[in-house]
């Protein structure tokens, strides 16, 4: 198991350990590379020296340190640790889809660092995803963002500590299908859908003074204020007003991300991430001027009308017209081979190579304010890391190791087979699923749709 | 702006070969047939080897002539020095026109009401004009294999090809009756049977299966007698799969389906093609052992166990060729057929090879299809179905520039691509406000 | 419910206006279910005054719901009705730390005319902090079950939504008392969602938890404004807050329930943050966490339950490699799941158990189990008894046999964790309850035979003699501790068969042995069959008399009640 691996890795001297209160840093040296910077060019036969989950150094003839690995990749391409902007692997809710408005609820509380799919993803080469709250809702739950530390039972393992705050936001089909059609509450409509988003931001601008007020005048001697009520909720809002806080927003309708952009522009909100956005390269000069962009699908449209007249040309669009554009997967099968997705805007658009691995890298990384510490080989940035046996945009490459924090969560040569963390003790005959779901972007919504298997069904 | 200039320029030098056909500002180009003289250009035939500095003529429909030097006589003559060209792309099994929007029901015509309705058929309910048809041939899938879902016997399955505006224009010679072999698995994570339930539907399927063939074979009999028989258009179309008019396309994944599947069919003197076949790997040697040929597929699929290996559905069809199947690949796609060659490419990558690959998408299924002597290789006498691409189709880098469908020269131009020429640079841009 | 007790408490108030302490008085009772006496004294068994003491002979003696003394040489009261303990053993009364025996679950409320799904009233969206397990309550067949297995106190938690409501300490006594200990014990809280409105997910209820909890404080400081400072806002007070005081003010607990570690992380994530005092329930699956929950000084409350062994059995021995590696991993998973109990006492955390859904007449095989598992007899014992005890803060009346406190016993008929042993008296705050027990199987020389071999029934046999084979019918019938029956043979003199009695019937283990007579030509031989019995078949041999002996086979036919 694993933890055979942590065994003997410790008496390697590799000293890690899930025990500690700090998550594992790992030292490796990665020898003779073609290293894909990604913001700083390709180098041929580059060496990359990493200690305690740190990119030391990057250079030529570099040697390891007593104690440190060396891994021979001649012959194999190195490149960041890919980043999914948009996933829900890893946890155990998705949808708390009975209000349109559920800002309180956080992502952060419900994460299955055991969940096989996240293994999965580290052997696509993904080291970073973001966990996030489904689209049922207007204004749905706060995300997290996850390191693929692999192997762990405790959820604080995999939570990324030093990444920002962000929240999910949804325009659309889906959140007018699940309140309007499904409850009887607004929104049914895309009308609503906005009216629903301004109102929230206006009752959470008088919360916030209604509690500036209570502060004040609960300091002066003698007053006779008390506090008004504790919402989590619009108190979230109001970080989100304040700036503190990235809105992604799944959205695909041209006219409803012209909307949002301008409903942002009302409030002063400068951090806002279009996600999916399938329409977006009809309102590209927009998102590139008043946003953080945009994070896409490769190639998928018409599964339902809003996507029905889109295009795989979106990112290849979206990019010539100076939007941050990455490409994401919002799919448990997809975070496997995001950079087969990525190499597809090569067929549709021509993007060249370091464009193509930007959107599944560094472009990634800058929306979720995370582009300081990871999404490119240089030195000083944290040691996520994927070798390739062949260039990463090449439909034929396979990825052999996996990094993150330096250490090797990985090996296509060594990894066992079954790599559940727990198994039940009364399991008879294992669960077989056919034709997996999916999307998974509308999961624990289920119960409101007698077909349900329309909605979710990508075929 | 840097970067749209250049991406604008490597989009109007993709034009080029549009712009050879003489286009007028808003004309629309139309498929056209005609005779058409490809030049020079590395022939991969998949059955006859690889042909370097190599000519085709395409006449009535057919690869008249393949070699160094064919004289053009009145052909179109199109250059293709420094291109390779492939037969066309075989799905072997989609939804392809069956389905416009997934969401939306009533655009949804691959599942009718009823257990036993193997008289439904694909062919005529494939819409020629949807979307998805050319969104997928840009990619070099010329042909696909449209197949019903939904109950034991949902219906009769159809090839054809992605160009005509009839769907006997479509027809490609070949359809088979599907089967959906009783089932032990989850249908998703959404399913939430418990394990007695989902035994006892799986009991309940198999006991109706035998049922009806029993009818269907004592129908046969005396239908072949002249007997006067009831209107039973059903038992009509099995009765075809019996007689061995029709194959049978037999829909089945989990390890111990398979098997009991297997041993289901031995006894029965029908022509069998097993499809879907996830979990083939596990018992691929009873599976060749058998001599059924497999259409398998997602390769892009999550593993069907959780304590799968992460590669299982990459490395499923490399496994079941290793041990002597007859494979071919499928996507199980509507919208998105066009990533064949992508499900072709990780099979090839994770363990079965590119040139089986290769023969995966296109010489196995027709043969497989029993069309073979019209489709699935560059040789002389077949009909032409042909792609021309700048480097490996498989790859993503390449681009697929000439297509070529029963002869018919194909525009390579689909909404997608219409989107990208209007909004690459939007006009008017960006309103200063 | 509340009538019962209602009507309880009239008879009470009835009998009360006559008794005013309970042997001033005499009254009549026609039914003659009224004890004779509330003095008891349980002389000269053997008593394990509490866990890890040894058992040693002494007397008991009972009055008035408290034990009045414990030792020898006690001085015995003349109404003091003797139960003669010699071959019993004595146990404090185990005590159930969460249990939902007796509690019906309260009617869904009706939906008012404004309802909206998306922000439903609290009692509505299943948050009733106010509502009392007393008021759910009532003594059932499930109640009575639990007291069978010996349990005599019960934390009795409320049925509702994610936050259900207050806990009670219950004493299973006589019916006519409302055995109430204490109310108010615990808040019962769980991720519990709503169905079809907020909250519906583990996510929401996280939120709505804290959402509530934080309002309640503020709902606090306001009352305490209002109260002090003139000319203050009127704070709005409802029933949430009302049920809430005493859980922000941490004199009473949180009782929230987490079966596995997942959620045990997330329980203690919001303790963390909020700051009330926890008490863990319905663990199953924690060995992760234990040092997570020794660190944060958490009770903890185990489901006193294990997995079944059902997938371990069906496991087949010619199974290909991958199953072989499945089985491997099923069964690691069952060997810990079973150790887990023992590694929570290692670690040094006290922990008692709740028979939440937990059927009653399976505890004791899960305790056995868990003993198995590597949890001393001891700590299963304190877990019975000390731990929830002191978890409830009533030590000084519960969980050991000392003069003072509450006469709450268990008698067995070996000790307590042996297989064979049955509960035969439960006294329960000072009334007796007796039960039937079966009779001791006959252990082995070897000292196996735990479950006795059945062999009552009819018997298909078939033997083979130099005449040739024969066969027929033995039945054989169980009579307390007696086996007779009859056996049917080949009539010797002519065609179709004879029965007769079977005598000196033997079962030693799995060995049966027994005689018949033969009457033949005047002649009368004695036929002798032994045999050892394996499942439903016997095989072994006949011998008859001088002629030699013969193989013998024997089938068991099924019957629909195989009673010993």
């Amino acid at each position: 198991m694993k933890k055979i691996n942590y065994f003997l890795a410790a008496l390697l001297g590799l000293s890690f350990s899930f025990a500690s209160a700090q998550t594992p840093k790992g030292s490796v040296l990665i020898k003779n590379a073609t290293v894909l910077t990604v913001t700083k060019g390709t180098l041929q036969n580059t060496d990359v020296l990493v200690q305690d989950g740190i990119i030391k150094k990057v250079g030529t003839n570099l040697s390891a340190p007593s104690g440190v690995q060396t891994v021979d990749a001649t012959g194999k391409y190195l490149m960041p640790g890919i980043i999914d902007a948009h996933s829900h692997v890893g946890l155990d809710v998705v949808n708390e889809a009975t209000s349109p408005i559920t800002s309180e609820v956080q992502m952060k509380d419900v994460v299955n660092p055991t969940e096989v799919g996240i293994y999965r993803a580290l052997a696509g080469g993904v080291t970073i995803s973001h966990a996030m709250h489904g689209s049922a809702n207007v204004i749905g739950g706060q995300n997290a963002t996850l390191k693929h530390r692999w192997g762990t039972k405790n959820p604080n393992d995999i939570i990324m500590m030093d990444a920002p705050r962000t929240i999910k936001f949804a325009l659309g089909e889906n959140p007018t299908r699940v309140h309007g059609r499904g409850n009887g509450i607004q929104p049914s409509s895309r009308m609503g859908v906005e009216a629903v988003i301004r109102n929230g931001f206006n009752e959470a601008i008088q919360y916030k003074k209604a509690w500036a007020d209570y502060n004040s005048a609960s300091a002066q001697k003698g007053n006779t204020a008390t506090a008004p009520k504790y919402s989590e909720r619009f108190q979230t809002l109001v970080d989100i007003l304040d700036g503190k806080i990235i809105i992604h927003c799944h959205s695909y309708r041209a006219d409803e991300i012209y909307m949002l952009i301008n409903v942002a522009r009302d409030f002063n909100i400068t951090k806002l991430v279009f996600q999916h956005t399938n329409e977006g390269f009809k309102v590209a000069p927009e998102i590139a001027k008043y946003t953080m962009g945009a994070s896409v699908f490769a190639d998928w449209w018409a599964y339902k009308f809003e996507v029905y007249y889109s295009t795989a040309f979106n990112a290849a669009i979206l990019n010539a017209n100076d939007a941050i554009t990455s490409i994401n997967s919002d799919s448990a099968e997809l975070i496997r081979h995001l950079y087969h997705e990525a190499a597809k805007t090569q067929r549709y658009g021509g993007m060249t190579d370091d464009e193509a691995l930007a959107m599944i890298t560094i472009n990634p990384a800058r929306q979720l304010g995370i582009s300081e510490l990871v999404g490119s080989i240089e030195e000083g940035k944290q040691a996520d890391l994927v070798i390739f046996d062949t260039h990463p945009l090449s439909v034929y490459t396979v990825p052999q190791m996996t990094f993150v924090d330096g250490v090797k969560y990985f090996d296509i040569k060594e990894d066992k087979n079954d790599q559940r963390l727990s198994v039940s003790p009364t399991e008879m005959v294992e669960d077989i699923y056919l034709r997996q779901q999916t999307e998974r972007c509308m999961q624990d919504t289920e119960h409101l749709f007698d077909m349900a298997g329309n909605l979710f069904n990508q075929n | 702006m840097k970067r749209l200039t250049k991406t604008f320029f490597a989009f109007l030098i993709a034009l080029v070969p549009m712009m050879a056909m003489a286009q007028i500002d808003g004309e629309f180009i139309k498929p056209r047939t005609g005779k058409f003289l490809l030049k020079n250009a590395t022939v991969v035939t998949i059955t006859k080897g690889v042909l370097t500095n190599t000519s085709v003529l395409v006449a009535d429909g057919m690869i008249m002539e393949i070699g160094a030097s064919i004289a053009a006589n009145g052909a179109e003559e199109i250059d293709c020095t420094g291109l390779f060209i492939y037969p066309g792309m075989i799905d072997s099994g989609t939804q392809l026109g069956l389905a416009e929007v997934s969401s939306v029901a009533e655009t949804v015509d691959f599942s009718e009401v009823g257990n036993f309705t193997p008289n439904m058929q694909a062919l005529t309910a494939v819409n020629p004009n949807s979307e998805a048809i050319p969104v997928t041939r840009v990619s070099g899938v010329t042909t696909v294999l449209t197949v019903p879902s939904g109950g034991l016997f949902p219906g009769t399955a159809a090839l054809i090809n992605l160009n005509g505006y009839t769907p006997d224009q479509m027809y490609a010679g070949f359809k088979a009756v599907v089967m959906t072999f009783p089932n032990s698995g989850r249908r998703g994570r959404y399913d939430r049977r418990s394990d007695d339930d989902i035994k006892k539907a799986n009991e309940k399927s198999l006991k109706d299966a035998n049922e009806i063939w029993e009818n269907a074979i004592a129908y046969n009999s005396m239908k072949k007698t002249g007997a006067a028989l009831e209107f039973y258009p059903e038992m009509d179309q099995l009765a075809k799969v019996i007689s061995k008019e029709l194959p049978l396309l037999v829909q089945v994944d989990a390890a111990s389906d398979i098997q009991n599947a297997l041993k289901w069919l031995e006894e029965k003197d029908v022509n069998v093609i097993l499809s879907g076949v996830a979990e083939g790997w596990r018992v691929a040697d009873e599976i060749a052992k058998s001599g059924y040929p497999v259409i398998t597929g997602p390769v892009q699929e999550l593993p069907t166990r959780e304590s799968d290996r992460y590669d299982t559905p990459y490395t499923n069809a490399g496994k079941m060729a290793k041990a002597g199947v007859k494979v071919a690949i499928r996507t199980d796609e509507i919208e998105n057929v066009r990533n064949l060659p992508f499900h072709a490419a990780y099979a090839a990558a994770y363990g079965l090879g590119k040139e089986e690959a290769w023969k995966a998408v296109t010489i196995n299924p027709a043969e497989i299809f029993g069309v073979a002597d019209k489709y699935g290789s560059v040789e002389k006498g077949k009909v032409a179905n042909l792609i021309v691409a700048t480097g490996d189709p498989f790859e993503t880098r390449a681009q697929v520039i000439h297509v070529f469908i029963d002869g018919y020269r194909i525009p390579l131009s689909n909404r997608h691509i219409r989107l990208y020429q209007e909004f690459l640079e939007r006009s008017p841009g960006l309103e200063s406000k | 419910m509340k009538r019962t007790l209602f009507k309880a408490s009239v008879i009470c108030m009835i009998l009360g206006s006559w008794m005013i302490s309970s042997s001033t008085f005499a009254q009549s009772d026609p039914t003659g279910k009224k004890r004779i006496t509330s003095s008891f004294a349980i002389t000269n068994a053997t008593v394990f005054t509490e866990p890890g003491k040894a058992g040693v002979k002494s007397t008991i003696l009972i009055q008035d719901g408290v034990i009045a003394g414990v030792g020898n040489n006690l001085s015995i009261p003349k109404e003091a009705k003797l139960i003669a303990g010699d071959s019993l053993f004595v146990y404090a009364g185990f005590i159930d730390g969460a249990s939902n025996a007796g509690i019906t679950k309260p009617k869904d409320l009706e939906r008012p005319e404004n309802f909206v799904s998306s922000d439903p009233p609290d009692e509505i969206a299943g948050i009733t902090p106010s509502r009392s397990a007393v008021d759910q309550f009532a003594m059932d067949s499930k109640v009575e079950e639990l007291r069978k297995g010996g349990f005599t106190v019960l934390q009795i938690v409320p049925e509702g939504g994610m936050i259900a409501g207050k806990a009670a300490i219950m004493v299973l006594g006589n019916e006519t008392s409302s055995n109430l200990i204490m109310e108010n014990t615990a808040l019962t809280v769980s991720f519990k969602g709503s169905r079809g409105m907020y909250p519906g997910t583990a996510a929401g209820v996280m939120a709505k938890f804290r959402d509530v909890y934080k309002n309640a404080e503020l709902t606090k400081i306001n009352s305490d404004k209002y109260a002090s400072v003139p000319g203050v806002k009127r704070p709005d007070i409802d029933d949430t807050f009302m049920g809430m005081k005493d859980v922000i003010s941490k004199s009473t607990p949180v009782m929230f329930s987490a079966s596995s570690e997942l959620e045990i992380r997330r329980v203690l994530k919001l303790q963390k943050e909020l700051g009330f005092n926890l008490i863990l329930t319905d663990l199953e699956n924690y060995e992760g966490v234990i040092p997570e929950m020794k660190a944060a000084g958490v009770k903890v409350l185990i489901k006193a339950e294990v997995p079944d062994d059902k997938a371990i059995k069906a496991q087949k021995k010619d199974a290909t490699e991958d199953v072989k590696a499945q089985y491997i991993r099923v069964k690691e998973s069952f060997d810990k799941a079973i150790a887990q109990a023992g590694k929570l006492e290692a670690a040094g955390i006290p922990f008692s158990f709740t028979t939440v859904g937990v059927k009653a007449g399976d505890i004791g095989k899960s305790l056995k189990t868990m003993i198995d598992g590597g949890l001393s007899e001891t700590g299963a014992l304190a877990a019975l008894t000390t731990n929830p005890a002191a978890m409830m803060g009533m030590s000084r009346e519960l969980g050991t046999i000392e003069k003072g406190k509450m006469a709450n016993l268990v008698l067995t008929t070996d000790t307590l964790f042996k297989e064979d042993t049955q509960i035969k008296h439960v006294i329960a705050d000072g009334y007796l309850f007796d039960y039937e027990t079966k009779a001791k199987k006959k252990a082995t020389e070897d000292g196996d035979a735990t479950d006795a071999v059945k062999i009552a029934g009819n018997w298909d046999y078939t033997t083979e003699s130099p005449a040739g084979s024969g066969g027929g019918v033995i039945t054989i019938k169980k009579d307390s501790n007696e086996y007779s029956g009859t056996i049917s043979y080949d009539d010797p003199g002519g065609s179709g068969k004879l029965t007769t009695p079977i005598k000196d019937v033997k079962l030693d283990g799995s060995s049966l042995s027994f005689a018949f007579d033969v009457n033949a030509q005047g002649m009368s031989i004695v036929v002798e069959i032994s045999g050892t019995i394996d499942g439903n078949s016997m095989d072994g041999t006949m011998s008859i008399g001088q002629f030699g002996s013969f193989p013998f086979e024997a089938t068991l036919a099924p019957t629909l009640n195989a009673k010993l």
